[in-house]
């Protein structure tokens, strides 16, 4: 019983814990600080697998940026980003059904494989500076660099993306005098359907919600 | 005369294609400009050009009969261009010429056609001076003499039949010349159609004679004639008839054996098929009576002069090939007198009097055909002539009286109902002292043209038959065939019929004559001085179905009149002419220009034609016997219609309603094709009507749709739009492949070799894959049943042996599959060169080609 | 019990668990930002599984380099699947995923 295998069970109970918060919470900032708890002890498996830099970036962006983003949304939505009323119990069972079904596969899966004759292989010692920054950076800049680089565009794109979906439109815009279509396309509702029904109030959407799929 | 044969050689007759196209001409100018030309120049052209016709036709008359001075028949004749060139298989040619011929007999029937034409173009032009389709009439008289020119001048059947068509045509144009009422339309279709049926038959003839003689002119056919007399076998139902298996073995042979019918009677009775459509013979006569829905003059060139005349002049034309066939001959001779007979009942008890007139008419012609059919062809062609002169003239008579009639009566049935005439030869003199002429010629009134040529058809018909001389039958290739004999009681029969006709002919027409001109005029009271009311008819108001009068007030209207000049003149020609053109042919008197005018052309046909025993001794007796049939007839209508005003025929009518509700409906023929005929077609249609509605549109138009939409609403149930929806389908598909991945298979791929024996076995690779064998299927498995390496394996089999192996295969995840192979070694090919080993003979030794390759059978 | 956490299989059982509270998360929660947390969790999954044989596999670091570019993309990934989101709600004032099925047939 050595502190390897005590830190190896601490961290996938709680990265199996934080998991289980995550899908289960009624509360989205729950599932959030599910997720972080699920990024935390991600980081310490790393950390047990000479994955030092690995487990530092995970909990510098995953934990860092990524939960912080959700958090924010989740902010901004404020009481609307909850899980709504009620549903049809044909759609619940549906969704359930499919839960359930993969959770079946799953289990296969691993019956399946635990039946293999497979001897199962023990971790050799690891070289000195397996995981460490100059190896992982000797790679990146080496013979990496083209998707790292390729990344880094990747990255712009998604900042601008992100930046163009996220901004909308803030003011009501009145219809724009002209009517081609592409004036009406960007002016205006997306959808011709949607100009002739207006967004629903909360009150019906409760309504809707209850009586509808 | 030397001039005109200079100018017109005999092989080159330019004239001919002028008489042929002048009317064309006409009908073409006055078709295309007529509206624009007025009625004078559009009756100026039609005339002028029929006269110029008519003229040609004289000349060339003249020129015919100069040129047959001798016993040669003179034969006039035009090529306009070769129309087809048929080559057969064997190498022998064809050739379909556009050419007209005139000689004896065609040259006569131009006489006739244009010369009668001309006269009724005359009268046309005055009868329907009020029509606002005058020149579209014309156009088709015009065009109608085109046809039936083409007809009779043509010197091939092609071309003859180009004409028949056209006459066809034209009959339904003109029947149907006032077409916006319904009821003219379906007569000229109803006329259109029958002659259609007809046609057919006349087609099949000109297929056979194509085949059989080389050749479709008349100098052709005329050459191959002799090779009609082949026999042909006919299998009516069949030579296998699926039910006759269950008659007894007499009556079976009696069903599937073949009838030998030589091809003449083949062609003789095709002909007569065309002949009985166009000259309204039973059974396809019926189109005849309604075509007195057309205007009179129509009635009297179309239906009565010409174009039904039309069969007898075929049959004519071709006379050497019908009697070829007494069996044809005798079906044309019996149908004709039955005609005769059924339509002359038919015209008893007939009030409208062109119904009476179309009715005579079915039954003259029957006349005709009764004495072409007993090889009487210029006594048959004579009574042609005659009937033109007294039935055109009897029609034309009538249609002067309907426009007499029409000044008050304007309803067409009511214009033309004998009840409602009477005592109208005080007012229209001309009218009736030309029909008198006429009626006198259609009765037999001695020394007439209608006696004369009456009573020749009777005596040939009792004593004229036909019967191929023997030299002409070895001449042809008749050998094993019987031909049909001539029936004994058949000249008896036919005299029979034809004498009953006359006396009925004479009852007839004399009811027609009395109720038409004698008595008290019973159409309106006539009144001095009568004015047309306030609402005023045109003469043309040929369409209305009501009377304008108030009922219970009497109608009142003027005197009946007398028609103008460009009427009563063709009436009075053509009552000369049917007065005393029976001297042309009067055989009692043996003054026969015609006969012998006539003889070289039916030469050749005559020598089938023989006399009865004693054929001179019944000259006189059957004269005498048709002077009583006229003066039976005639007397006793004097007697029921003059004398007791009618009231035997009402005691008639009230005695036995049934039987003449039967008459009048025209023994109800109509009905009966109305009924099974076109009831057939009928129930045809609404059968297919059904099939469309039920089964194309239903079965493979809705259902399928139907079919479509609903697996396309159960399909939509899926596409929710919802990524869950699609990622739940997406982890079943994952389900699905990871199924696969996970099975093992155990396909082996197998290589047979049945020369050496050898036969071998690879299983299939795959992740973490184990094998495990049983080569010699004792249940067990091989090496002690543990899972190895080996993907191959291969046996030797000797010949004729049976092996079956088992293989498992274990995947990585400990699942496995296991297949079972047979293979069987089949015995060697002991064909080709093989030699036997000494020793053991199902070894080794086979045959050195490669044998047809057998895949093991493979069960899982 | 002194085997825990040196044997490669065990890695990858944990990694499987995750992946499939993941994938269960995605197909049966109906928030939106729950089901993009659920594809987080499976991504995290994916990366567990690759450093645990990268470590069995000593011989370069491809596995971590591989896993560095996963955490990259996800960050991108997330950052605008937030976007949409909030154009989402902009749009329907909700964040059920059940709203979005303006495709539907």
């Amino acid at each position: 019983m050595t502190v390897g295998n005590v830190f190896f069970v601490v961290a996938s109970v709680v990265a199996l814990f934080g998991a289980f918060m995550t899908i289960a919470s009624r509360s989205p900032i729950r599932s959030a600080v599910g997720l972080l708890i699920t990024i935390v002890g991600i980081a310490a498996l790393f950390l047990m697998l000479n994955a030092q830099f690995l487990a530092a970036i995970q909990l510098i962006v995953y934990a860092g940026a990524v939960v912080v983003l959700f958090v924010f949304v989740i902010m901004l939505l404020g009481p609307d980003a909850g899980d709504g009323e009620g549903t049809v119990v044909r759609a619940r069972v549906a969704r359930y059904g499919a839960g359930a079904f993969f959770l079946l596969l799953s289990f296969g899966a691993a019956h399946l494989v635990s039946r293999a004759d497979l001897s199962p292989t023990r971790f050799k010692i690891a070289p000195a500076g397996h995981g460490s920054v100059e190896g992982i950076g000797t790679l990146l800049f080496g013979s990496d660099v083209i998707p790292f680089e390729l990344a880094t565009a990747l990255l712009i794109v998604a900042v601008v993306g992100a930046i163009a979906v996220a901004r909308g439109k803030p003011h009501v815009r009145h219809q724009s005098k002209s009517a081609s279509p592409t004036a009406r396309m960007f002016n205006g509702p997306l959808m011709a359907r949607d100009a002739q029904r207006p967004l629903p109030t909360k009150a019906e959407r409760a309504a809707k919600a209850a009586g509808g799929v | 005369m030397q001039a005109i044969e200079a100018l017109f050689p005999a092989h080159n007759y330019t004239l001919l294609s002028l008489i042929v196209l002048l009317p064309l001409l006409g009908a073409a100018v006055n078709g295309v400009f007529g509206k624009r030309l007025g009625k004078e120049a559009v009756s100026l052209l039609a005339l002028s050009v029929m006269f110029i016709a008519f003229a040609l036709a004289v000349v060339t008359f003249f020129a015919l009969g100069h040129a047959q001075e001798g016993e040669q028949a003179a034969r006039f004749y035009w090529k306009g261009w070769e129309w087809f060139h048929l080559t057969r298989a064997d190498g022998s040619t064809s050739t379909l010429d556009v050419a007209f011929s005139v000689d004896a007999l065609s040259g006569t029937m131009a006489l006739i056609v244009t010369g009668v034409g001309f006269l009724i173009h005359l009268y046309s032009v005055s009868y329907m001076a009020e029509d606002p389709g005058f020149h579209r009439f014309l156009t088709y008289l015009n065009l109608f003499i085109f046809s039936m020119l083409v007809l009779i001048l043509g010197d091939s059947l092609p071309v003859l039949f180009v004409g028949w068509e056209g006459v066809g045509l034209c009959s339904y144009l003109l029947i149907g010349f006032w077409f916006e009422d319904e009821k003219n339309a379906a007569a000229g279709k109803k006329a259109f159609v029958t002659n259609r049926i007809g046609d057919f038959g006349l087609l099949v003839a000109m297929g056979l004679l194509l085949y059989y003689t080389g050749g479709l002119d008349w100098s052709t056919i005329d050459s191959g004639a002799k090779n009609l007399l082949t026999p042909v076998q006919v299998w009516p139902l069949g030579s296998h008839v699926p039910a006759a298996s269950l008659l007894p073995q007499g009556m079976e042979n009696w069903v599937n054996m073949p009838r030998y019918v030589s091809a003449a009677t083949l062609v003789g009775l095709a002909l007569f098929l065309g002949c009985a459509g166009k000259s309204a013979q039973l059974p396809l006569y019926v189109w005849l009576p309604d075509a007195m829905a057309g205007p009179t003059p129509v009635s009297a060139l179309i239906h009565a002069a010409t174009m039904v005349t039309a069969g007898v002049y075929l049959l004519c034309r071709l006379s050497f090939v019908m009697v070829l066939s007494p069996a044809a001959m005798a079906v044309v001779a019996f149908t004709g007198a039955l005609t005769a007979l059924f339509a002359a009942s038919i015209a008893f008890a007939q009030h409208d009097i062109k119904k009476v007139l179309a009715y005579s008419t079915v039954s003259q012609l029957g006349y005709m055909f009764l004495g072409v059919g007993v090889g009487a062809f210029s006594a048959g062609f004579f009574h042609v002539i005659t009937h033109a002169f007294f039935k055109a003239c009897m029609f034309l008579g009538a249609g002067s009286v309907i426009h007499a009639m029409h000044a008050r009566i304007h309803d067409t049935d009511a214009s033309q109902d004998m009840r409602n005439m009477g005592g109208l030869r005080k007012y229209m003199p001309y009218t009736f002292w030309t029909f008198t002429a006429a009626w006198a010629a259609i009765v037999g009134l001695p020394l007439t043209s209608g006696f004369f040529s009456k009573d020749e058809i009777l005596l040939k018909a009792y004593t004229s038959f036909i019967k191929i001389p023997s030299a002409a039958l070895a001449d042809g290739t008749g050998g094993s065939m019987d031909v049909f004999s001539w029936p004994s009681w058949l000249g008896t029969a036919l005299y029979a019929m034809g004498l009953i006709t006359a006396l009925m002919t004479a009852f007839y027409m004399t009811r027609l004559y009395i109720g038409t001109f004698f008595g008290e005029f019973k159409g309106w009271k006539i009144v001095k001085n009568w004015q047309e009311p306030a609402h005023a008819h045109g003469h043309d108001d040929h369409g209305h179905g009501h009377a304008h009068h108030e009922p219970g007030v009497p109608l009142e209207g003027p005197t009946p009149h007398e028609s103008p000049w460009q009427m009563w003149v063709p009436l009075a020609v053509l009552g000369f002419l049917a007065a005393f053109a029976g001297f042309l042919n009067a055989a009692p008197l043996h003054i026969t220009p015609f006969d012998s005018w006539l003889e070289p052309v039916f030469e050749k046909a005559s020598a089938s034609v023989q006399l009865i025993e004693g054929a001179e001794h019944f000259e006189l007796p059957f004269l005498g016997l048709a002077f009583l049939s006229f003066a039976g007839g005639t007397g006793v209508a004097y007697y029921i219609y003059v004398l007791q005003k009618g009231k035997p025929a009402q005691a008639f009518v009230e005695a036995m309603p049934g039987f003449h509700a039967l008459v009048f409906d025209k023994w109800r023929v109509d009905e009966i094709y109305e009924e099974y005929v076109i009831g057939a077609v009928d129930s045809l249609a609404e059968f297919f009507a059904w099939a469309d509605k039920w089964i194309v549109d239903f079965l493979l138009a809705r259902v399928t749709s139907f079919l479509v939409s609903t697996s396309g609403t159960a399909l939509r149930f899926i596409q929710t739009g919802r990524v869950q929806t699609y990622a739940a389908v997406m982890v079943l598909g994952l389900g699905g492949v990871g199924w696969y991945f996970v099975t093992p298979r155990a396909e082996a791929k197998l290589e047979s070799n049945d020369e050496s024996g050898v036969y071998s076995l690879t299983a299939p690779q795959g992740l973490g894959y184990s094998y495990r064998w049983d080569l010699n299927n004792d249940g067990k498995w091989d090496d002690k049943e543990k899972f190895g390496d080996r993907t191959q394996q291969s046996l030797n089999l000797a010949a004729k042996e049976n092996r079956t192996i088992r293989l498992e295969v274990k995947n990585a995840f400990g699942r496995s599959a296991v297949r079972s192979f047979n293979f069987a070694r089949p015995a060697p090919d002991r064909s080709g060169a093989t030699s036997r080993l000494e020793g053991d003979p199902g070894q080794a030794r086979r045959a050195p080609e490669m044998r047809q390759l057998q895949k093991p059978q493979e069960m899982k | 019990m002194s085997s825990l956490g040196y044997f490669v299989e065990q890695y990858v059982l944990l990694a499987g668990a995750l992946f499939t509270l993941g994938c269960v998360g995605f197909l049966v929660r109906r928030n939106v930002l729950v089901q993009l947390m659920s594809i987080e969790l499976m991504l995290n999954a994916v990366n567990l599984m690759l450093v645990a044989f990268n470590r069995q596999h000593t011989a370069d670091l491809n596995g971590q380099v591989f896993a560095f570019f996963i955490i990259a993309v996800a960050a991108a990934e997330v950052a605008v699947g937030l976007a949409i989101v909030l154009a989402f709600y902009r749009l329907k004032s909700s964040v059920q995923s059940d709203e979005a099925d303006q495709l539907r047939h």
